[in-house]
């Protein structure tokens, strides 16, 4: 019973490890190519020391990066991509509505799936320190629902806004 | 207490209505560039007093060419899904012709009139908007690679400066047909050229609307923009005009001679006192009363061209 208790206590210390990272932005996203219209086609990089949680955060940090940090473009025919929510940092009154999209299991779910059933390329699974892998994640991103949500939710601004 | 109830209900009626107001919203169409028309061969030359001039014909473009559509019908899709629908300009067009048709056939029927038209009115029937959003296309071909060079351009019709854009050259491909590649450049660019657009907008929220106000006078008026009206220029009235009614005063005097006076990025609030939205007549109306009055007392015609453009002429209507 107390291994099996040890053993949960880790899991929640990764995870907590993993959110945090996703906060101070640990993570890489580059453009993996044109995807149908309305989402984007993204390589997430998360960093975890085990790679079951890096995949289990790539999702969230994907979401994470299309509305805070956006992308450069590169080849395969990808531009470059500005984040969706485009200020230094998160108003206080914004805090309440991003806490719940990107608590465990939360709404980000719904913006995003993985595009290659989850699989990683063997070049995308590195060993970085002793202690640490870089795992990447090839994941489809619904970016234009989450831009029409954070519309809705008065977080941005849409084109016709004030119109 | 009766008198008491009305008051508030009046303040909240009228909080209501200023709090809704909105600004006058820009009419944005995809126009495909000379250069596309020219590399495509939809261009009319004529000869103009021994110049040859070239003027590229949408109407044949949009008649023969199913590319243009499939890339206008995309970009038009796209931007009603952001709540910005485009005037389409092959419906412009027509609907320009059917105007025209109607017109010329309709008459009084009490004394037989036809419609009237200034070759002025004339020369403006137009398919226009506000911003033009100008696109262009190349498909590049090496060996049997193919790829296309995107471009599309958001252009203030009145300040003619390039609100928006969103340029480049998409992945090679040796499979797939133009239409895809098309496609793909669309999806790629568009979020590109939305975000541009959105910052245009912002900068017009926070700064204002930016105009071009002309003044110029009728050859017969004897006065001219250095009649002195106290101690002052005509023109240096009007500039102090500009500089006391412009969003935080911001306007460049591009030309002023005796004749004729140019005010550049000219900032308008977008409502006015009243939260009533506002553009470029509304805005030098104002100016054109003050000139009609004491100690002015100069008749003008004031005309305008679109949201952004408006000009008034000193002298008579």
């Amino acid at each position: 019973m107390l291994v099996c208790m040890s053993h949960q206590g880790v899991a929640q210390s990764k995870k907590r490890k993993a959110n945090k990272d996703t906060k101070e932005w640990r993570y890489d996203l580059s453009c993996e190519g044109i995807a149908k219209q309305g989402s984007k086609l993204v390589k997430v990089w998360s960093y975890s020391k085990s790679p079951k949680f890096a995949i289990a955060q790539a999702k969230k940090n994907a979401v994470h990066g299309i509305i805070f940090k956006g992308f450069a473009g590169g080849g395969a025919g990808c531009t470059s991509f500005k984040p969706l929510y485009d200020e230094p940092s998160i108003k206080e009154d914004h805090e309440a509505f991003f806490e719940l999209l990107f608590k465990d299991g939360g709404a980000y779910m719904k913006y995003v799936s993985s595009a290659t059933d989850g699989n990683i390329a063997a070049g995308d699974r590195l060993k970085i320190s002793k202690k640490e892998y870089k795992i990447g994640l090839v994941v489809d991103v619904l970016t234009d629902q989450l831009r029409k949500k954070l519309e809705a939710e008065g977080i941005i601004k849409g084109l016709n806004s004030g119109f | 207490m009766k008198k008491y109830i009305i008051l508030v209900l009046s303040i909240v009626l009228l909080q209501s209505y200023t709090s809704s107001a909105q600004a006058k919203k820009p009419t944005i169409m995809i126009v495909p560039s000379d250069v596309w028309c020219n590399q495509n061969g939809y261009m009319q030359r004529y000869n103009n007093q021994g110049a040859i001039v070239s003027i590229p014909d949408y109407k044949r473009a949009f008649q023969e060419n199913a590319e243009v559509l499939q890339v206008i019908s995309q970009i038009n899709g796209m931007m009603a899904d952001r709540g910005f629908p485009l005037k389409n300009m092959e419906s412009a067009i027509k609907t320009l012709e059917a105007n025209a048709a109607e017109d010329n056939m309709r008459t009084s029927k009490e004394t037989g009139a036809a419609v009237n038209e200034s070759p002025i009115d004339a020369l403006k029937k137009v398919a226009k908007a506000d911003v033009i959003m100008q696109l262009t296309w190349t498909v590049n071909k090496t060996g049997p690679k193919k790829s296309i060079t995107f471009n599309l351009q958001g252009l203030d019709a009145y300040t003619d400066k390039q609100v928006a854009t969103a340029t480049g050259t998409g992945a090679p491909s040796f499979s797939a047909e133009t239409p895809v590649l098309l496609s793909e450049a669309v999806i790629s660019h568009i979020d590109n050229f939305t975000a541009s657009l959105q910052t245009h907008f912002d900068d017009m929220f926070e700064n204002g609307r930016e105009i071009i106000v002309r003044i110029q006078k009728w050859d017969d008026w004897d006065g001219d923009l250095e009649k002195e009206y106290g101690d002052e220029e005509l023109g240096t009235i009007i500039e102090d005009w500009m500089a006391e009614n412009t969003l935080k005063g911001r306007f460049s005097t591009t030309d002023m001679t005796e004749d004729m006076a140019l005010f550049e990025q000219v900032r308008i609030p977008l409502l006015n006192e009243k939260g009533r939205a506002i553009d470029a007549r509304k805005f030098v109306k104002k100016l054109s009363k003050m000139l009609k009055k004491e100690p002015y007392m100069i008749p003008n015609k004031l005309v305008m061209k679109g949201l952004g453009r408006a000009t008034i002429i000193l002298g008579s209507k």
